[in-house]
């Protein structure tokens, strides 16, 4: 309790009579908070680029944009979490400069983040008022009283039918989301961000929050709303930003956009559409290398199937949430299985494993590099050569250095990995590098099918034609490649056929001249819904 | 500089030192050579050894080095194990009760039927081995996190060995054991040592030549990475804590045999556990797993001997010993520019992301 007696007096230092420590950050609800050409770059790469918005009392404002179109760095720049490179925001007349998330709380601004933050073991009432207790008579003493009886009071304003000394763990995500909403409003925030709020939450969960983010608006508080889901955009918004890689491409009122305008803003290209990496490949007649039947995992995705040929490049295509990933982890053995079978060759795999799969000669290159891909503390040579450890030439039941070592560097030679030696760690690489040693080490393996997801991500535009130079390359060698983006160009310059994801199904397969930018985007976005 | 030009990323000196960094100039090599753990520790013991004599000469008598590296052995040999246990990722804070019961459980047939010190050898092996799958057990099968599931064996082998006693303490050795223990291969180079360095060298290429070996850096450095590049995890932390009970089975025979007794407390009264890590973290090992390596633990250990050898030649009470030690920990640990801030040690295993170089 030493850490709410510390934050209690803080308050209590705050607060005229002691008794409601509430600071004097409490203002009629109803402030304009701007951005000012926000800049932000993270390991040299651009997520924000020159990116100007003006959030007004009493909207609801949306942001939308692809995954990576810098949604949540926005938000959290305004939220005080990420500083600026450049750039400024304005919370009415007054320039805040150097935000935390602390001093924009007393500022009045909230971040609702995509998982709630609640302390689990802690009861809603001190969820609620952490870091502004309020004192009892004796000084020193907690309020329990009075801070229960406003709990219930904010909880009924969000439509929360719970008791207040209830234990955080004990609710549902979405009402762990509304008590997050309460949070805001104890805390006397008058522009309050929703950061994704709905992709944990069920449909019916999902319209609960919006009627609450409706009453807020109506008593003139400033909204800010997060998704890539466009119904409810279109649904609840006053307001639509679009980004686009990082850009805002598009802001204006609701009544002024539909779903294929904001469609094509999120997904429309730079005018030069780049050239195929290669001609299309018809692949029909060739050898079956992966086949996918009925893969079932839920809550993820429902029976999945598709095929992959030999030499052939084969998409995946869907939205963050639409089951792409989810698909390839199981197919390596890294998600249960409820139903369905995965074959390498004609040859079933059962109980797959890791090991199992790269043994068949599957390979899964991982989306997330960092934490499931590199061993960043160790040397490039052993990145290289640890998908094929127990593969590697030994005297007896020892390793030999030189053959290893030959090894890893005729494989880094391939994929053209740019470092000092191959005795440079590997966190010294640069993205683009790590993700063409993890390349080399799949390789190695000597794979007749290979998944890569999101083969470019976090890494730079010069080397992302090289891994789709490298993919078409491997494929023309008869690999079967599976490639999973979240970029459509990628898959529309690289793919020969490609199977669209949405909500956890397969909808679509296209193929050949059918790829494009445009028909893949409606696909994902569940245009084939309407 | 310009010999890198091809690196995109701005080289970081500390980064790329290592084999590969070939800038010219021997100060440089001294540099790159100096941010080794394993030099600086050889550096500090020549230090201390130097400084030492120069004030105290009978410091630098054989029998008093012979005696510093005698007295190491036995923490050398368990930190090996700890080190291959904290490489993956892991800890073992079993390694006193299990040193413990393989003294008393080979002392007392030794003591009372002069059990032969080969068959004693074995045994020992075997009961490292036994309780050392206990822990792999708890850890890699049932899934309790290292530091639990250790510290519950560190109070059940205890007991353990506290039974086995029964109230009794082992006496009289057979002269094979002690003689053993005393034996010097030349003047200052104990036997002990000779089977530490042994040790010592096994373990380094188990860790860089073997398939497990080198496993145990990838589990150690990413566990989810290592599984999804087909490293079977869990067998790999077993072994790590198989490995770390046999040595400190054979520590015990090593205790036995230089120390000529043993109670229901040995290895805890020793304080075998905290030595043990200290090595290791002084040796240049994280506690984050999949950095560093035996040879600097072992060097480890032969400091810490040494320092406490040259507390009582400075007439310090030797019960500031402990808090030397811990006074050599943090050092180490403050020294380790290259590891992640202390903090990282209170984040959750596992998910930490590696992040690229900025």
């Amino acid at each position: 309790m030493s850490a709410h007696t510390g934050q209690a007096s803080e308050a209590g230092v705050l607060s005229a009579d002691g008794a409601v420590a509430v600071p004097a950050r409490a203002r009629p609800a109803g402030l304009q908070y701007e951005g000012r050409l926000l800049t932000k770059s993270f390991d040299g790469a651009t997520v924000l680029s020159q990116v100007s918005i003006t959030f007004e009392p009493g909207e609801i404002h949306s942001v939308v944009g692809e995954n990576g179109a810098g949604k949540s760095t926005l938000v959290k720049i305004m939220a005080g979490i990420y500083q600026p490179d450049s750039g400024e925001v304005l919370l009415g007349d007054d320039r805040l400069a150097g935000l935390s998330p602390r001093s924009a709380q007393h500022r009045g601004i909230y971040l609702v983040p995509q998982e709630p933050a609640l302390m689990q073991s802690l009861s809603i009432t001190e969820n609620l008022f952490v870091g502004i207790l309020r004192r009892g008579r004796l000084r020193f003493n907690v309020d329990w009283a009075s801070m229960r009886r406003e709990a219930s009071a904010y909880l009924d304003r969000v439509g929360l039918d719970i008791v207040p000394e209830v234990k955080a763990e004990e609710l549902s995500v979405a009402q762990q989301q509304l008590v997050e909403c309460a949070r805001a409003l104890v805390h006397r925030c008058v522009v309050i961000y929703f950061d994704e709020p709905t992709s944990p939450l069920t449909g019916k969960e999902a319209g609960t929050l919006f009627e609450v983010m409706r009453s807020l608006r109506a008593e003139g508080y400033t909204l800010g709303f997060i998704s890539h889901r466009l119904d409810e955009v279109l649904a609840i918004s006053d307001r639509v930003t679009v980004l686009r890689d990082g850009a805002k491409v598009l802001s204006a009122p609701r009544s002024e956009v539909d779903r294929a305008a904001l469609v094509r803003a999120m997904i429309g290209r730079e005018l030069v559409t780049r050239e195929r990496v290669r001609p299309h490949f018809d692949a029909t007649g060739r050898k079956e290398m992966l086949a996918v039947e009925d893969l079932t995992s839920q809550p993820s995705f429902e029976g999945v199937s598709f095929n992959v040929r030999e030499g052939e490049v084969l998409g995946l295509a869907g939205l963050v949430g639409s089951g792409r990933t989810e698909v390839a982890e199981t197919i390596f053995g890294l998600r249960p299985t409820d139903r369905g079978t995965v074959q390498v060759e004609g040859r079933l795999l059962e109980h797959r494993s890791p090991r199992i799969c790269i043994d068949a000669g599957l390979v899964y290159l991982p989306e997330d590099r960092g934490r499931h891909g590199i061993f960043a503390e160790v040397e490039v040579e052993r990145n290289v050569t640890a998908g094929v450890i127990p593969r590697l030439e030994r005297f007896g039941p020892l390793i030999k250095p030189a053959p290893e070592r030959q090894m890893a560097k005729e494989a880094t030679e391939k994929t053209a990995v740019r470092m000092t030696s191959l005795d440079t760690l590997m966190k010294a690489l640069s993205g683009g590098n790590q993700q063409r040693a993890m390349l080399s080490r799949w390789l190695l393996a000597g794979p007749r099918v290979a998944i890569f997801d999101e083969p470019t991500r976090g890494v730079d535009v010069g080397a992302k034609d090289d891994i789709y130079q490298l993919v078409a390359q491997l494929a023309g060698q008869g690999l079967a490649c599976v490639f999973i983006s979240s970029e459509l160009n990628e898959l529309t310059i690289s793919c020969d056929r490609v199977v669209a994801m949405y909500e956890g199904h397969v909808v679509a397969e296209l193929s050949g001249a059918e790829i494009t930018d445009a028909s893949l985007g409606a696909i994902i976005v569940g245009a084939h819904l309407r | 500089m310009t010999t890198l030009s091809t690196s995109p990323v701005p080289a970081a000196p500390a980064q790329t030192a290592g084999p590969g960094a070939f800038r010219a100039g021997l100060g440089n090599i001294a540099l790159v050579l100096l941010r080794r753990r394993e030099v600086q520790l050889v550096v500090a013991i020549l230090g201390l050894f130097a400084v030492c004599t120069g004030l105290h000469p009978q410091f630098g008598a054989s029998s008093n080095i012979a005696f510093i590296l005698a007295d190491s052995t036995t923490i050398m040999i368990v930190a090996v194990g700890q080190t291959i246990v904290v490489l993956g990722r892991g800890i073992d804070l079993s390694v006193s009760p299990m040193l413990g019961i393989a003294a008393v459980s080979i002392g007392f047939p030794a003591s009372m039927h002069n059990l032969n010190i080969w068959l004693a050898l074995l045994f020992v092996l075997l009961i490292g081995i036994g309780l050392g799958m206990g822990n792999g057990f708890l850890v890699s099968v049932v899934g309790i996190p290292p530091i639990i599931a250790t510290l519950a064996t560190l109070t059940i082998y205890g007991g353990w060995q506290f039974i086995i006693c029964g109230g009794m303490s082992v006496i009289n050795i057979p002269a094979v054991y002690t003689n053993f223990g005393g034996a010097n291969v030349l003047p200052g180079v104990p036997w002990l040592i000779v089977i530490g360095a042994g040790v010592v060298a096994l373990a380094y290429v188990f860790l860089t030549r073997t398939v497990t070996g080198r496993s145990v850096y990838a589990v150690g450095n990413n566990a989810d990475a290592a599984f999804r590049a087909g490293v079977p995890v869990r067998r790999v932390l077993f072994t790590t804590y198989v490995i770390s009970g046999f040595l400190a089975g054979l520590a015990g025979l090593v205790y036995l045999c230089q120390i000529g007794s043993a109670t229901s407390t040995s290895g805890s009264d020793g304080n075998t556990n905290l030595m043990s890590i200290a090595a290791t973290l002084i040796g240049g090992t994280t506690l984050l797993g999949g950095r560093g390596g035996p040879v600097g633990s072992a060097l480890g250990a032969v400091f810490l001997s040494e320092a406490a050898q040259a507390l009582i030649s400075f007439r310090f009470n030797e019960i500031w010993d402990p808090a030397g030690v811990g006074v050599l920990i943090l050092i180490a640990v403050v020294a380790d520019r290259k590891g992640a801030p202390v903090r990282q040690l209170f984040r959750q295993p596992f998910r930490q992301p590696a992040k690229a170089v900025k």
